[in-house]
Formats: structure tokens, C-alpha cells, sequence
């Protein structure tokens, strides 16, 4: 099976070399004969179906390592270093991502599904999608290129065969890693498509905004995986990796926030391209910087660059990366320098206060956070050129700077659906913002009342106006819900859950989106409840008891445990709340066979208020009890809440929108009569 | 086994790709009056959207007829150039 993987992986780099190649030379033929026979068309038609047979080869070359897994096949080095027998079936699946070659492998392969889907849907915009696909044929051979040279994943053991292999990371053997990786590699590897329907527009001097409209669900999907492989990834490191927080800066994870940001920041401004003929320019180097920031990413992930608990050992795969970032620069560029005039803004802004003024602000802050994360990331590799010595900047560097930064997006979240396009009067924001306002201050009265002290620490004045915008955010987006629904009501009769449904389905994008902002203010909300956390450490013995906000947890017992994958130690805790009892816990520590490591088993008790989360962090060597770590973090629940919020309107805003004839056919036949001109109001 | 999976993959893909076809796609360019056809329906769009904000209430009547009025203006004179497209140009 190894040879048929390792085969299919060189076929699929043929394929991916025969689209380019070919697809350039029809394209360049296509543009200098535009007359010419059809030749060239013929050419460019198999350089798509090239594109289309390499997704195929990959795939098998994909189900080949995944068989190697799954029949414990140890001749092959990657399965005897990511794989052992006793390694239950999720993680042998797992154990494809798992690694450098095998995670490269899965990126190629994703890479050649998302063509595939592009070149099976090429009669949107044959020559704009023969454009796409060719550039997308590029970025596929790079990456079919590393997993033929520098990391192969079919490469075999040399001498004898070991009968059982190293195993899988502990850290990775948790039910969401075997989602999390291939979520935030959908995200990246997803980008590449606007990327190339954008580099593809600029190439071909396209006119029109239509390119983006072709794009924007891909752009949707691939920003929703992007988001969902995030907050997998941290709700992963907080049930998993034990020190009671969900976000430590690590650079692999700034890693996948900054093209997120720079993503977000693209999915708002092409709106004003879309509707206004704005921004062209900025968008396309928006799309650029975020596939740029995709491939940064993947290279801090896999050079050792940087320390991280994620980074693959250091290898020589960085300069494979670094030649590929120079590469993309240059073509961007100089596309970029031959063709800007193509590019120019039909409209320009006309106030400060207008919906095309706070897509600006909210680009130009996510901008701002995505380069204050860039430089911290890159400092301790900068510091080290400048000075000999790596200097890195942790979580205070980053939350001094990023705190203030959300706040204000928080801000524009609310401000930017209630202004008007164009320009927007003082009476305007006066009655648009009169409720948001009210509920914001009101929020914030409340909490002072009930004991938050935003002057006595600058964490708690950050969560009071977190809070406070969190239910500004809310107030705005109801409110705008509501008024539409009244619209619907007025003109249909229906009641106001319908016609609720009916507005949604009518402009689905723009409601969508307005959920996507809810679930924002929803996760900013459980974020500000981190100003509050508390923890307590204490070694607990049999009928030890500790005692933590209004929970008490009494040890019952301690004691081991073994199986064929790994010994374990465990204390079963019983808590009380308020002196009754509500729950019995069991904090784990594990110890691995095959790859000799320890991991620690979280246990963890959450409800909307808080979540009392127990650790155990090993046995103390000289009395032999059991260390157990408390913390108590508030509203943690609700980030996870609003990251379904997040994905539930991502989905919602893919829907197409109800049809004009649809929505006429559910007014009332004797509304429809005194209804406005046709389509208006649609 | 391994061979015969190997050719089968191979033999398999490259009749996929260069089994002759009776039709191919032609690759057209957008024209000028294409585009204006599609920024023709972005303005309508616009204006649907800037009426039924108008009936929520979420604009004053001044904002509304100013706004109305700055989109009515920009597909007049998209409107025009379509005319004028389309009598000059030769059908495709």
C-alpha cells in the first residue's frame, strides 16, 4: 500500500504540473488569438480536468496512509512514529494529521477537493475559472511538491520492523482533535480559492464585482472552518491541557487567528465593492494578505521557528515555505503593479458617519490587532537577528493591546448595521441608537449597582464595558430584526414569528450576518468573564476538603487504574454547592505506553454562570496524595454558545435568499394590490 | 496487486483527461454591457434594500428622499450607457 501511495502522490503531482503548465499556455493562447480554433479551449479543458484527476489521485493516496493506519502497517515510518496497535480507530484516523507528513498530505489533498469542486463548477465563469484553476494548480504543486521531497509520508523504516509502534501524542488522543485539525486546515487551505479567483480577476483585467459574488460562499465556508477550528482548538486546550484558560497566545494559534482576522476584514469590505464599487484595491490585498497569512501560519507551525506547543520538530521544510511566501509576493505584486488601474473606486466616501465609514474603521482595527499579533509572534525571531537572543512577549503583551482593539470591534458591531449607506443624519443615529444606548447604560448601571467597581482595576473596567457594548451590540441587532419583522407583518398579516422567518429568508445574507455579530457580542460576553476567575490548589487526602466560591469539594478517594493504551490516576471528588450536594467529580492523570507521556483528564463541571473546573495535577512525592487544582471561571459556557450563534448564522447567511416570487406569492393577494412598484420593498 | 491498482489509477484518469469531447466550453471575455447589466441589478438591489430600511423606519424621510434620489441618478446613468450599448454595438 505504501507503493500505491507514494505513486499516487507522484501522479498527483503530474497532474497538478500538466493544469499549470497547460492551463497557462491556453489561457496565453486564449488571450493573444481570441479568434484563434479551438485548440487552445480543447487544451485548457483537459488542463481542468488534470486539475479534477489530481484530486482523485490524492484522495487515494490519502485512503492509502489511512489503511496503512488502520492495518498497522510499521514498515511505513510515519504510522510506526504517529500510530500503535492499542491506538483506538478515531485516532488511527487522527493519526493522518497528525504529523508533519501526514497533515501535508491532508492539506494537498484538501487543496485538490476544493479545486475539484471549482473546476466540476466551471460553467459559472469559464475563463474566470480557468484562471482560478490554473493559480490554484500552482499552490497545489508546492504543496504536492513537499510531500514528494522533503516529507514524504510513505517513506519506510529502514532495517528490521518493529512490531508495535511509538503511538499518538496524548495531547491529540481528545474526541475534538480528531475535528480540529482538519477544520482549521479547511480554513486555511480554503482561502486559496479567493485568492486565485481574485489574482485569476486581476490577471484577466475582469470588470465587475461578479468574481466576488462568485466567491463569496467560498469565502463563507472557508471562513466558518477557519472559526469553528479555532474555537475547537480552544475549547481542546482548556479541557485538555489543564491550566484553567482557553487562550494563551501561543503563536500557533496567533498563527490561525491573524488570517481569520484579515478574512473577517475581507468578508465586510467586499460589501462595499459589492454595492458601491469601492475599495477594489484594498480587498484584493486583503485576500492576498490572508492566503499569505495562511501559508506564515503553516510555516511557524512546521519550521520550529518559534516555540510552541504545537510547533512539528525543526526541519528544513521552512525554506521550502519561505521560497513559496516570496514567490506568491512577487507574482501578487507585480499582477498587482500591471493591472491596479483595472482597480479603480467608482465612489468615494462621502461622510464619516456611513456604513461604508465603519467597515473602514472595523478593517482597519482588525488590521491593527492582526499586525500588534504578527509583531508579537515574529518578536522573539526579530530580537534574536537584531540582538543575538531570543526575547518573546507573552499574554500581557498581547492583551494590553488586543483588549482595548476587541472592545472596539465589539463597538462597531453594533454601530455598523443600524448606519445607513452613503451617509447618515444626526437624526438618524438618534433614532437608531436610542434603545442600543439605553440598554448599554442601563447594563452598566446595574452591574455597578450589583458590585462590579470598574475604578478599582482595569480588568473589571474592561468587562463592565464589555458588558455594557455587549448588550448595546444586542439591543442593535434585535432591534433590527424587529423593525423588519413589523415591515413583513404589515404586508403579509402573518404573525410575527413568520414574518421573523420570512425577513431572514428574504435577505439571508444580511440576517445571517447579524447573527454572526450576536454570537460575537455573545462570545465577547464569556470572554469578560475571565476578569473574574478564581483558583485554589491543595493536596487532598481522603476526606480533605477544599473550599472555592460557593463550592466545597470533599475527597471520597484516590486510586489507579490500567489498560491496554494507558495507567491512570484518578481522585473522585464529591462537591457541594451552598452545603448540598450536586455533583461527584473525577480529575484523571494518564500515563501512555507507547509514547511514555502523561496527560492530564480534566474534569469539569459548566453551567451559564460558571464552570467549576478540577485538575489533577499528580500525586505529592513525599506524603503520595493527590495535588488537586480548583478554578473557577465565569461564563465560559457562553463563548461556546456564541460560537454556535457564530456558526448557525454562517449557515444561515449561505442560504440563498427567498426568490421575488416567492415572497409575493406569500403576501396577501389584497396587500399585493396596493403594494409598492415591483421588487421594491423585495 | 500494487502494479495493477497503480496502472488502473493511472489508465483510469489520463482517458478521463484526454478522452475527445463533442463540446467544450468557450472561454468569452465580460463585455462592457455585461457589466453594466450586473451593476444595473446591484443599484435595483440597492434601492429595494433603501426602501423597505425606509417602511422599517430606520430612516428619516429627508435621508431617505436624498438617498433615493443619489441612487435613481447613478442608474439613470447606468441605464444610459446600456441604451446607448445596445444600439451601437453589433449583437455578439
Amino acid at each position: 500500500m505504501a507503493a500505491f501511495g507514494s505513486f499516487a502522490i507522484l501522479l498527483g503531482l503530474v497532474l497538478c504540473a500538466y493544469n499549470l503548465v497547460v492551463g497557462a499556455i491556453a489561457l496565453r493562447q486564449i488571450a493573444v488569438h481570441p479568434q484563434a480554433s479551438l485548440a487552445p479551449e480543447r487544451l485548457a479543458e483537459s488542463a481542468r480536468r488534470a486539475g479534477i484527476g489530481s484530486f482523485i489521485a490524492l484522495s487515494a493516496a490519502a485512503f492509502a496512509l489511512v489503511y496503512c493506519a488502520f492495518t498497522n502497517d510499521f514498515s511505513v515510518a510515519y504510522i510506526l512514529h504517529h500510530s500503535n496497535r492499542a491506538l483506538p480507530w478515531p485516532y488511527k484516523f487522527a493519526a493522518l494529521w497528525s504529523g508533519q507528513e501526514g497533515s501535508l498530505l491532508l492539506w494537498a489533498w484538501l487543496l485538490a477537493a476544493y479545486g475539484f469542486v471549482l473546476r466540476v463548477r466551471h460553467r459559472v465563469d469559464v475563463k474566470l475559472t480557468a484562471y482560478a484553476s490554473t493559480i490554484l494548480a500552482a499552490v497545489q504543486v508546492f504543496f504536492t511538491l513537499l510531500i514528494v521531497f522533503p516529507a514524504p509520508p510513505f517513506a519506510l523504516v529502514q532495517g528490521a520492523i518493529p512490531t508495535d509502534g511509538f503511538g499518538l501524542n496524548p495531547l491529540l488522543q481528545y474526541p475534538e482533535m480528531v475535528i480540529h485539525p482538519p477544520m482549521l486546515y479547511l480554513g486555511y487551505v480554503g482561502f486559496s480559492v479567493p485568492f486565485a479567483f481574485a489574482l485569476g480577476a486581476l490577471m484577466m483585467r475582469y470588470p465587475g464585482e461578479k468574481w466576488i459574488h462568485i466567491t463569496r460562499r467560498w469565502t463563507m465556508v472557508t471562513w466558518l472552518f477557519l472559526t469553528c477550528g479555532i474555537f475547537l482548538g480552544m475549547h481542546w486546550a482548556y479541557a485538555v491541557l489543564g491550566w484553567g484558560g482557553y487562550w494563551g497566545w501561543d503563536p500557533v494559534e496567533n498563527a490561525s487567528l491573524m488570517p481569520w482576522l484579515t478574512g473577517t476584514a475581507f468578508l465586510h469590505s467586499v460589501m462595499m465593492q459589492e454595492k458601491r464599487g469601492m475599495m477594489k484595491s484594498w480587498n484584493v490585498w486583503l485576500i492576498f494578505t490572508t492566503f499569505m497569512l495562511s501559508i506564515l501560519g503553516t510555516l511557524l507551525t512546521r519550521s520550529g521557528l518559534v516555540s510552541s506547543v504545537h510547533a512539528f520538530a525543526e526541519s528544513s521544510i521552512g525554506t521550502w515555505f519561505w521560497a513559496f511566501l516570496v514567490i506568491v509576493l512577487a507574482v501578487c505584486l507585480f499582477t498587482y503593479i500591471l493591472q491596479r488601474d483595472n482597480l479603480q473606486s467608482e465612489h468615494k466616501i462621502e461622510s464619516l458617519v456611513s456604513r461604508e465609514s465603519s467597515f473602514l474603521f472595523n478593517n482597519l482595527v482588525l488590521l491593527a490587532a492582526c499586525f500588534t499579533i504578527l509583531w508579537g509572534t515574529l518578536f522573539p525571531i526579530i530580537s534574536e537577528y537584531v540582538e543575538g537572543s531570543k526575547v518573546t512577549v507573552g499574554p500581557p503583551f498581547y492583551n494590553r493591546v488586543a483588549v482595548p482593539i476587541g472592545i472596539f470591534l465589539l463597538l462597531l458591531t453594533g454601530i455598523g448595521p443600524v448606519l445607513a449607506w452613503r451617509s447618515t443624519s444626526f437624526k438618524s443615529v438618534r433614532r437608531n441608537f436610542l434603545w442600543p444606548v439605553i440598554a448599554g447604560v442601563a447594563t452598566a448601571l446595574i452591574l455597578m449597582a450589583a458590585g462590579m467597581r470598574p475604578w478599582q482595576d482595569i480588568g473589571t473596567l474592561y468587562s463592565l464595558m464589555t458588558f455594557s457594548l455587549g448588550a448595546l451590540v444586542t439591543t442593535a441587532i434585535v432591534t433590527e430584526f424587529w423593525r423588519g419583522s413589523r415591515v413583513i407583518q404589515r404586508h403579509t398579516g402573518k404573525n410575527m414569528l413568520s414574518s421573523l422567518v420570512q425577513l431572514t429568508r428574504r435577505n439571508t445574507r444580511r440576517y445571517g450576518g447579524y447573527m454572526v455579530h450576536l454570537g460575537v457580542a455573545i462570545v465577547f460576553i464569556g470572554l469578560a468573564g475571565s476578569a473574574f476567575n478564581q483558583s485554589a490548589e491543595q493536596e487532598m487526602g481522603f476526606h480533605d476538603s477544599m473550599t472555592i466560591g460557593p463550592y466545597r469539594l470533599v475527597c471520597q478517594s484516590y486510586t489507579q487504574d490500567s489498560n491496554a493504551n494507558y495507567d491512570s490516576e484518578y481522585e473522585l471528588l464529591n462537591v457541594y454547592k451552598n452545603g448540598k450536594f450536586l455533583l461527584q467529580m473525577a480529575p484523571e492523570r494518564r500515563f501512555y505506553h507507547a509514547s511514555q507521556q502523561t496527560e492530564t483528564m480534566v474534569a469539569d463541571h459548566s453551567t451559564l454562570e460558571r464552570d467549576l473546573y478540577v485538575v489533577y495535577e499528580g500525586a505529592n512525592p513525599d506524603t503520595n496524595q493527590p495535588i488537586i487544582k480548583v478554578f473557577i471561571n465565569p461564563l465560559v459556557a457562553w463563548i461556546w454558545i456564541g460560537v454556535l450563534v457564530m456558526a448557525l448564522g454562517t449557515l444561515l447567511a449561505l442560504v440563498p435568499n427567498m426568490s421575488a416570487e416567492q415572497a409575493a406569492q406569500s403576501r396577501k393577494p389584497m396587500e399585493e394590490s396596493v403594494a409598492l412598484p415591483a421588487g421594491v420593498g423585495d | 496487486m500494487t502494479i495493477v491498482a497503480c496502472a488502473a489509477l493511472l489508465i483510469g484518469i489520463l482517458i478521463y483527461i484526454f478522452y475527445p469531447q463533442r463540446k467544450t466550453e468557450e472561454q468569452t471575455q465580460k463585455t462592457r454591457l455585461e457589466y453594466l447589466r450586473e451593476r444595473k441589478e446591484t443599484i435595483y438591489e440597492n434601492l429595494r434594500d433603501l426602501n423597505f430600511e425606509y417602511r422599517a423606519g430606520k430612516y428619516p424621510e429627508e435621508d431617505y428622499l436624498a438617498q433615493r434620489a443619489a441612487m435613481e441618478n447613478e442608474a439613470a446613468q447606468v441605464l444610459s450607457e446600456i441604451e446607448f450599448l445596445e444600439d451601437n454595438v453589433p449583437a455578439a
